[in-house]
């Protein structure tokens, strides 16, 4: 990541060949349509070209901090896309698992176990929800009118979730 | 079945929400200003960003089109980050006392690129016509406004993406970071407005492909420091053609 901070177009095409395929899944995971995924693809590829010399070293790993870059992309084109993005109904939504994840992302998939472990702690309406938002970019609103429930019900689920998680992850 | 006991108290909450994406078009952009000025609030957004990263780590990669490296290779040219907008502007705030001096150099360098030809002006001239844009996105690549320039009406057009009404304690100003990377004020943009900002020919000059444009988020009045932002930088891109 310093390399590709000071400007080494073999650094970045490094770390492209490493990890595209795996943001190219998650912008999919959340777009489903190829050619809006490849354009967010590229946006995020150039956001790290331009922001590497912000990433932290000692804060995240790399894959999580650019993975999180593209789902933040994603959802921008989603929201962007207007309420018709979010006419899909919410059985739908579900995560896949059982991927082999790469040598690069073996640091991540150690994260991800612990949090995939606490998700199941949760109750499955409670998981769901945050699931729901977190692929959607769902706000407390839409995912309130989606499940016909009041604001602030939807509201408690997600905070005492999110509590829930942040206690499990630090255990 | 149900989840029961404490919830997150309203603050911490807000930092959790921001980064599970829950909030509206209004509290989110009120989170990306507050994160801007409130190191530790972004702190917090940014672990919660980490912690939920984990639910994409299930996700199955799916190889990409050949085709797709090729195109970001092209644009890179246009996206270099030089050696970060955040310490320009750092060194600017604490450079009020050498300012005469950095003034005179500055007009001295308006001269040389009015006096020589097009060619040798490191960043490329657009072709007549050509629009250049901008989109000022957070640290966390939330876009916060966005610009067009237009050369032949030599005019700025700035768009607020920011709802109106939030953060009405402070305002937001506009600066041009051209290639001799001193900010100039191009004056406030009122949260949810857009408006057109002509550039009389010394400014026009610096308005190129290349050029940063950013925002910082000021008490009323603006920035009390006229050589650049005395606020944080809540947003900030580069232009470039579209």
């Amino acid at each position: 990541m310093p390399r590709i901070a000071a400007g080494d177009r073999a650094a970045l095409r490094q770390l492209y060949a490493a990890t595209s395929a795996k943001l190219f899944g998650v912008c999919l995971r959340i777009l489903s349509d190829r050619d809006e995924s490849e354009d967010v693809l590229q946006e995020v590829y150039l956001t790290i070209w331009r922001r590497a010399d912000r990433f932290e070293a000692g804060r995240a790993s790399v894959m999580t901090w650019i993975s999180t870059i593209a789902r933040n992309r994603a959802i921008d084109r989603l929201r962007a896309r207007g309420p018709m993005a979010y006419a899909e109904p919410v059985d739908e939504i579900e995560i896949a698992d059982g991927s082999t994840p790469a040598d690069v992302l073996l640091e991540a998939a150690d994260d991800a176990g612990a949090l995939a472990a606490c998700m199941d702690e949760l109750d499955a309406r409670t998981a769901q929800v945050i699931r729901t938002a977190f692929f959607e970019g769902l706000t407390y609103e839409a995912l309130a009118a989606r499940m016909a429930t009041p604001l602030g019900t939807v509201k408690s689920w997600i905070r005492r979730g999110l509590l829930k998680l942040r206690g499990c992850l630090e255990r | 079945m149900s989840d029961t006991g404490p919830e997150l108290p309203d603050d911490d909450a807000l930092a959790a929400e921001h980064a599970l994406g829950v909030l509206n078009a209004r509290e989110r952009a009120a989170a990306e200003l507050r994160m801007a000025r409130d190191p530790a609030f972004a702190a917090e957004v940014e672990t919660w960003r980490e912690r939920l990263a984990g639910l994409l780590a299930g996700i199955a990669p799916v190889p990409v089109s050949e085709a797709l490296w090729p195109r970001i290779e092209r644009l890179l040219a246009a996206n270099d980050n030089f050696e970060g907008l955040r310490k320009r502007l750092q060194m600017w705030r604490g450079a009020a006392a050498g300012a005469m001096a950095l003034a005179a150099a500055s007009v001295a360098g308006m001269m040389v690129m009015a006096t020589q030809p097009p060619q040798v002006i490191e960043a490329p001239s657009p072709a007549p016509g050509a629009l250049l844009n901008a989109n000022l996105a957070t640290q966390g690549g939330q876009p916060l406004f966005v610009a067009a320039y237009d050369p032949d009406r030599k005019a700025l057009i700035i768009t607020s993406l920011v709802p109106p009404g939030t953060d009405p304690l402070h305002v937001h100003q506009l600066w041009l970071i051209p290639g001799d990377k001193k900010p100039r004020s191009l004056g406030m943009v009122e949260p949810g407005t857009s408006k057109a900002l002509p550039m009389p020919a010394p400014m026009a000059t610096l308005v190129a492909e290349g050029a940063e444009l950013a925002v910082s988020v000021e008490a009323p009045g603006g920035s009390t420091n006229p050589e650049g932002p005395t606020g944080p930088i809540a947003a900030s891109g580069a232009l470039a053609k579209i």
